[in-house]
C-alpha cells in the first residue's frame, strides 16, 4: 500500500515523541488507514477526562487528508453530537500532503483546548459558551465526568 | 476464522474476547413512590467493563435505546445495573440482575444474533420479622437489550461442559427472570409473498445469448484465475473481490475499515443478511443473498423493494413502486440521486427543443466528390471481388476478403500512377489497422477504412494533424518545442527567447484576425463542422432502419435493436416508433429518442456513469460499473448510440466531462485536466509541483492506491516503482505518471468498449478536427443564453458590481455571438450548459456555486479559470480593448494559456 510507509513512519514519530496530549495509540496491524487515541487535554472544563478520537486516513493518503472523529461524547462547540468535529487543517482548501498527523493533532487538541465559538458546529453551545461562561463550564463539567474515559494515570 | 478453532484449544477459545454488540433499548419501573426516577443503566462486565447510558428524566418508562460494543468472552458475566440519578444525593440502586453469557450462548446453539433479552431487575429488600433479618428479592423494573453479532462454534461451546460442568443444565430454556427470543427479521413473509406475486424481469441485460456468448460474461470468466495475484487491473480485482465473496471471507484486509458511527437506534438487518466479526475484531457484513460482504451495514431495503436472482444466478433488486429494478443495493444516496434523476424528466424534452446548433446550409465546399464508396469502389471492376452487397451483413466477411484482393490490384496500380505521392507519404509509417489505401482510375488516392465500412480522401495518418512534413523548415537557431500541455512554441536559440508565434515567413502572424489575435489561433467551428457533416453524407447508406421501442423499456429496447444491428446499418436514415403512438418520424421522433435515452443512459441504477465532482452537469465513467455484470457491452452500445447523436446531427441531454472529450480525441491529458474532477487531487499535485518535497518527508513511492467499493487497489506507476523514492530530481516524471493514473482509473476497459462502440459508427478519426470543447458543442447543442440572468447572478471578489473591468466584462459579453458565449462559459465552467433554473442554480464541486468573477494578477497575465468553482480570474486589466484581447486570447486557446 501506498500510504502505509508514511503512515508507519508518522506513527512511529509521534510515539516516539511521547505526545503528553495525545495517548494510548493504537493501530490495527493488519490496517493502518484507521488510528484511535486520547485527547487528554488540559484545559478546563475538560482536564478531568479524556477523549477518544479515531481517525481514518483515505486509500488516497496523503493527497487527500484524514478524516477525524470522536469517539466520547463530548459537550464543545466545534464538535457535533455524532463526534464530527470541523478542523481547518485538513479540510479540502487547506490541505497540503505535507501536513503530517502529528501537526493535525496538535491543531485538534488546540481547538479542544480553546473552542472557537466563531465557527460552531453546534450554536447553542457556541451560543451558551459566549454568553454565559459559567453554565457553559459546568455543563460541559458535569458532561465530562459522565461521558469521558479515564485519563491515563502516569 | 477466529470462531473456528479447533477443538483442542477450546478452553483457549473459551477465554478469547470477542465483541458483542449490545443495545440498550428500555425499560419499564414499578412504581414505588410519590416521585419518578431519573433513570441510567450501568453495564458492568465480570465486574471491570462499565458503560453506562444517558440519564433519562422523570420517568418510570425511560427509552434509551443506546448502542455499546464491548468485548466479552463466552464466559463473561454481565451484570445490569439500574440507577436512578441524583443531582444531590448519591445515587440509587433501583434494581439489578447478573446474566450468564453462556447460557444465552447455549440457549441459541452459540448465535448471539439478533437476540432481545427481557430482564427482570431485581432489589434486595431487607424485611424485619420474627425469625429475624430475612432478606428477599423484589422484581422492580423490567429492561429490554437487544445483543447481536457474537457468534461461537457450537463445538467450542460443547467443550465447556469439562471447563464448567454445573453450566450444561443451562440447556433448558433461560430461568431467573431472563427470557431471550430472536427478534422477527425485517418483513422476510411480506417478501416472500411478493416473490410469488409478480414476475419483474432483471434490470436490462444483454439478450440472453446461447452459452458464453455475452462477451462480458465470458471476458470475466475467462479472468478467473488464482485469486491472489497482483490487483493491478480493475478486471481481477473484480475477480478476487468476487472470490472472496464466494468463501464469504471477510472483505480483504487492506480495505479500510470506515468509520462506524453507532445509529442510536440500529434496525434489524435486512433479511439473509448477518453480521460477523473478522480476526481483528472487525465488524462487517455478510449477504448471503448474493453472497458478498461488506464493511458497511446494510440499510433495509425501502419500502416496496425486494432482492431477486435472475436465471444466470446474479443478485438484483426490484422496485415495486416504479416497477424498475436494478444491480446495485438501495441506499440512501442512491436513491436520493435517482429522484433526482427521475425529477430531470419532465424537462428533458423541453430542453431538448432549445438546443441548436447551426442550420444544416451547405457552405461552398472545398472538396471534390466525395470518394467512393468501400463496394463501388473502382476495384470494383476488378474480377476478384464479390457482388457488393451492403444491406447482407453477412457479407462483409466477404467483401473485406473481396478488398482484399481488390487492394493487391489497387496498389499495383497505386504503384505505376501514384508513385510520387505514395514516396511522399512515406515516412508516416503503416496505415491504422482495417484500413487500406486505394487509388481511383483517374490516379487519385482515397483510403478505405474496413471497420466501419468508410472512404475518405484524407489520409487518416495525418488527418488532423498539423502536416509537419510539408511545412517550410524554420530559420536556423530556431527549435519547435511543446509544453506539456502540448501546446506548440517555438525556441529562439540565437536571443535565448521563446514565443508562441510562428518565425516562417509563411506562417500566419501578427494581429490579423478579427479579435486582434493571430489568424492561426482563430478557429471556425462552422467550417470544421461543415467537414463533418459532409463526411457523414458522403458515407450515408441509403434506405432507413426502423427502431421501435416502449417509453416504458427504452433502454433495454435501444439496447437490443442497436446491438443487433451491424454497426454500420446505424448510418441509415433512423425511423424511430414508439410503441402505441402514431406519427411519422420526420426527425421529430428520433430528437425526442436521442434524448430521452441520453438521460436514460444515466439513470444511476445502471451504475454506469457517475456525475463528475458532484458538479450536476457532466458524467464520467464509474469505476465501480463493474457491478452490473454486462458493463462493456453497455459502454460498446453507449459507443454506438453517441456516435449515432454526431452522425444524424442530434443532441444528447447531458454531456460528459471535457478529459472524457480529450480522451475520445486521443488528446493527453494534463495535470490541469484532474482539476475538475477531483480538486482535491489536483491541489494536492500542485502542491508537490511547486514546493521542494526533498526536505518534507513526504515518503511517496512510484505507487499509488485508490479505493473502489471498499476495495484499495495497489499501483506501480513503473516497473519497480513500489521500490523508488519519489525526489525532487524525479517528481516532474512521478507527477506525469500520476496524471496518467489518476485520469484512467478503474475505467479503461470501459473507455475502450465506449471508443471501440463509438469507432464502429463514426470512425475516430473524423474528429481529430475538433478540439474537446467543440466536441461538446456538437454533441450537447447551445442554449440561448441569457445574459441578463447571467450578469443578475454573477458574483465578485475583490471587484464590485461596478468596477471598470466587471464592466467592461459584461459589455464584452453583451457583444459577442451564441457560440462565443458558449465558449466562454465553458471556459469558465467546464461546460456550455445551464441549468434548467438558470444562473442561479449553477452547481460546483461543492454545491451550489455561482459565476465568480475574482480580481487576480497583473494587467499582463491572462485570464484564468476554475472550473469546479465557476471562477474567473480576471486580472485588472488596463482597457476595455485589452480585456478583450486577453479573454478572447485564453477563450480561443483552449490549453495552457488560460488555464494553468
Amino acid at each position: 500500500m501506498a500510504a502505509t510507509r508514511r503512515l508507519q513512519k508518522e506513527l512511529n514519530d509521534i510515539r516516539q515523541s511521547g505526545l503528553k496530549s495525545f495517548r494510548d495509540i493504537q493501530v490495527d496491524e493488519s490496517n493502518i488507514l484507521t488510528w484511535q487515541g486520547l485527547i487528554v487535554p488540559d484545559n478546563p472544563p475538560y482536564n478531568k477526562g479524556a477523549f477518544r478520537i479515531e481517525i481514518n486516513f483515505p486509500a488516497e493518503y496523503p493527497f487527500k487528508p484524514p478524516k477525524i472523529s470522536f469517539k466520547t461524547k463530548i459537550y464543545h462547540p466545534n464538535i457535533d453530537e455524532k463526534g464530527q468535529v470541523c478542523l481547518p487543517i485538513i479540510s479540502a482548501e487547506n490541505w497540503k500532503p505535507a501536513t503530517k498527523t502529528d501537526q493535525v493533532i496538535q491543531a485538534l487538541v488546540a481547538l479542544v483546548n480553546d473552542p472557537e465559538p466563531e465557527h460552531p458546529l453546534r450554536a447553542e453551545l457556541a451560543e451558551e459558551f459566549l454568553k454565559d461562561r459559567k453554565k457553559f463550564t459546568k455543563n460541559a463539567e458535569e458532561f465530562t465526568k459522565k461521558h469521558s474515559e479515564k485519563r491515563p494515570s502516569d | 476464522m477466529s470462531d473456528t478453532t479447533p477443538s483442542l484449544t477450546a478452553p483457549i477459545s473459551l477465554s478469547t474476547y470477542h465483541q458483542l454488540s449490545l443495545t440498550v433499548d428500555s425499560a419499564t419501573i414499578r412504581n414505588s413512590g410519590l416521585f419518578k426516577p431519573n433513570p441510567y443503566l450501568q453495564v458492568v462486565i465480570d465486574g471491570k467493563i462499565l458503560r453506562k447510558t444517558e440519564v433519562i428524566k422523570n420517568t418510570l418508562h425511560p427509552k434509551w435505546r443506546e448502542e455499546f460494543t464491548v468485548l466479552v468472552t463466552p464466559l463473561s458475566q454481565l451484570l445490569f445495573r439500574l440507577v436512578d440519578h441524583h443531582s444531590f444525593r448519591k445515587d440509587h440502586v433501583i434494581g439489578q440482575k447478573k446474566v450468564n453469557l453462556l447460557k444465552v450462548l447455549y440457549y441459541f446453539n452459540g448465535k448471539c444474533e439478533n437476540v432481545e433479552l427481557c430482564i427482570d431487575l431485581m432489589k434486595t429488600v431487607s424485611q424485619d420479622s420474627s425469625s429475624g433479618n430475612l432478606t428477599t428479592e423484589v422484581k422492580t423494573a423490567d429492561l429490554i437489550l437487544f445483543l447481536d453479532g457474537l457468534r461461537i462454534d457450537p463445538a467450542i461451546l460443547s467443550q465447556s461442559h469439562d471447563v464448567l460442568g454445573e453450566a450444561s443444565n443451562a440447556r433448558s430454556p433461560l430461568n431467573d427472570g431472563v427470557r431471550a427470543r430472536i427478534r422477527s427479521r425485517n418483513n422476510l413473509e411480506t417478501i416472500r409473498s411478493m416473490l410469488r406475486s409478480q414476475n419483474l424481469r432483471p434490470p436490462p441485460g444483454p439478450p440472453p445469448l446461447s452459452n458464453g456468448a455475452a462477451s462480458g460474461a465470458t471476458q470475466v470468466e475467462g479472468a478467473a484465475g488464482p485469486s491472489n495475484a497482483e490487483h493491478n487491473s480493475a478486471e481481477s480485482t473484480a475477480q478476487n473481490f468476487l472470490a472472496a465473496h464466494e468463501n464469504l471471507a471477510a472483505p480483504p484486509s487492506t480495505a479500510t475499515t470506515p468509520a462506524t458511527p453507532a445509529p442510536a437506534a440500529e434496525e434489524p438487518l435486512p433479511a439473509g443478511w448477518e453480521m460477523r466479526y473478522d480476526v481483528y475484531g472487525r465488524r462487517y457484513y455478510v449477504d448471503h443473498n448474493s453472497r458478498s460482504t461488506s464493511w458497511e451495514r446494510p440499510m433495509p431495503l425501502p419500502a416496496g423493494w425486494e432482492v431477486r436472482r435472475d436465471a444466470r444466478g446474479r443478485v438484483y433488486y426490484v422496485d415495486h413502486n416504479t416497477r424498475t429494478t436494478t444491480w446495485q443495493r438501495p441506499d440512501t444516496e442512491r436513491l436520493a440521486r435517482f429522484q433526482h434523476w427521475r425529477g430531470e424528466r419532465r424537462h428533458v424534452v423541453a430542453q431538448g427543443n432549445q438546443r441548436f446548433l447551426y442550420p444544416a446550409t451547405h457552405p461552398p465546399h472545398p472538396h471534390p466528390p466525395g470518394p467512393p464508396g468501400p463496394d463501388d469502389a473502382p476495384a470494383a471492376g476488378s474480377s476478384t471481388t464479390s457482388a457488393p452487397s451492403i444491406t447482407a451483413p453477412t457479407s462483409s466477411a466477404n467483401s473485406v476478403a473481396g478488398a482484399a484482393n481488390a487492394s493487391a490490384s489497387a496498389s499495383a496500380s497505386a504503384s505505376a500512377s501514384g508513385g510520387a505521392s505514395a514516396s511522399a507519404e512515406e515516412g508516416l509509417g503503416a496505415l491504422p489497422a482495417g484500413w487500406e489505401r486505394r487509388v481511383q482510375p483517374d490516379g487519385r488516392v482515397y483510403y478505405v477504412n474496413h471497420k466501419n465500412r468508410t472512404t475518405q480522401w484524407e489520409d487518416p495518418r495525418t488527418q488532423g494533424q498539423e502536416v509537419s512534413a510539408l511545412e517550410e523548415a524554420l530559420p536556423p537557431g530556431w527549435e519547435i518545442r511543446f509544453t506539456e500541455e502540448g501546446t506548440r512554441y517555438f525556441v529562439d536559440h540565437n536571443t535565448r527567447t521563446t514565443t508562441f508565434q510562428d518565425p516562417r515567413p509563411g506562417a500566419p502572424k501578427g494581429p490579423q484576425g478579427a479579435y486582434g489575435v493571430p489568424r492561426a489561433y482563430e478557429r471556425s467551428f462552422r467550417w470544421k463542422l461543415s467537414q463533418f457533416r459532409y463526411l457523414c453524407q458522403s458515407n450515408a447508406l441509403p434506405s432507413h432502419i426502423k427502431i421501435t421501442l416502449s417509453r416504458q423499456t427504452l433502454f433495454e429496447d435501444s439496447y437490443h435493436q442497436i446491438m443487433r444491428l451491424p454497426a454500420y446499418e446505424l448510418r441509415r436514415r433512423l425511423y424511430i416508433i414508439f410503441r402505441g403512438e402514431e406519427g411519422l418520424d420526420y426527425g421529430g421522433v428520433s430528437r425526442e429518442w436521442f434524448f430521452l435515452l441520453s438521460h436514460e443512459v444515466l439513470n444511476p441504477m445502471y451504475c454506469l456513469f457517475e456525475y463528475a465532482n458532484k458538479n450536476n452537469y457532466s458524467l464520467q465513467i464509474n469505476p465501480a460499473s463493474y457491478v452490473n455484470p454486462d458493463h462493456l457491452l453497455y459502454f460498446k452500445f453507449i459507443g454506438r448510440f453517441i456516435a449515432m447523436a454526431l452522425y444524424h446531427g442530434r443532441f444528447i441531454y447531458s454531456g460528459f466531462t471535457m478529459p472524457f472529450y480529450k480522451r475520445m480525441l486521443n488528446k493527453k491529458l494534463t495535470m490541469k485536466d484532474i482539476e475538475s474532477i477531483d480538486p482535491e487531487f489536483y491541489n494536492s499535485l500542485v502542491w508537490i509541483k511547486d514546493n521542494d518535497i526533498d526536505e518534507c518527508g513526504l515518503e511517496m513511492w512510484f505507487s499509488v492506491d485508490f479505493e473502489v467499493l471498499g476495495q484499495v487497489i495497489h499501483h506501480e506507476l513503473k516497473p519497480g516503482g513500489d521500490k523508488e523514492r519519489v525526489t525532487e530530481t524525479n517528481k516532474e516524471q512521478y507527477l506525469q505518471l500520476v496524471t496518467q493514473w489518476r485520469m484512467t482509473r478503474g475505467i479503461e476497459e470501459q473507455t475502450s468498449a465506449f471508443l471501440d462502440g463509438f469507432n464502429e459508427v463514426v470512425p475516430l478519426e473524423w474528429l481529430k478536427y475538433f478540439d474537446e470543447r467543440e466536441l461538446e458543442l456538437m454533441l450537447c447543442g447551445m442554449q440561448e443564453i441569457d445574459v441578463d440572468d447571467w450578469q443578475r447572478n454573477a458574483i465578485y471578489r475583490h471587484y464590485t458590481r461596478t468596477s471598470k473591468q466587471v464592466a467592461w466584462f459584461w459589455q464584452f459579453v453583451r457583444q459577442m455571438d451564441n457560440e462565443k458565449r458558449a465558449r466562454l462559459l465553458q471556459f469558465v465552467t467546464g461546460t456550455c450548459r445551464v441549468p434548467v433554473g438558470g444562473f442561479a442554480e449553477l452547481m460546483g464541486s461543492n454545491g451550489p456555486q455561482r459565476f465568480c468573477i475574482e480580481k487576480v494578477g497583473k494587467d499582463t497575465w491572462l485570464p484564468r479559470s476554475h472550473t469546479c468553482f465557476n471562477r474567473l480570474d480576471l486580472p485588472p486589466y488596463k482597457s476595455y480593448e485589452q480585456l478583450c484581447e486577453k479573454l478572447n486570447y485564453a477563450i480561443e486557446e483552449t490549453e495552457g494559456f488560460g488555464q494553468e
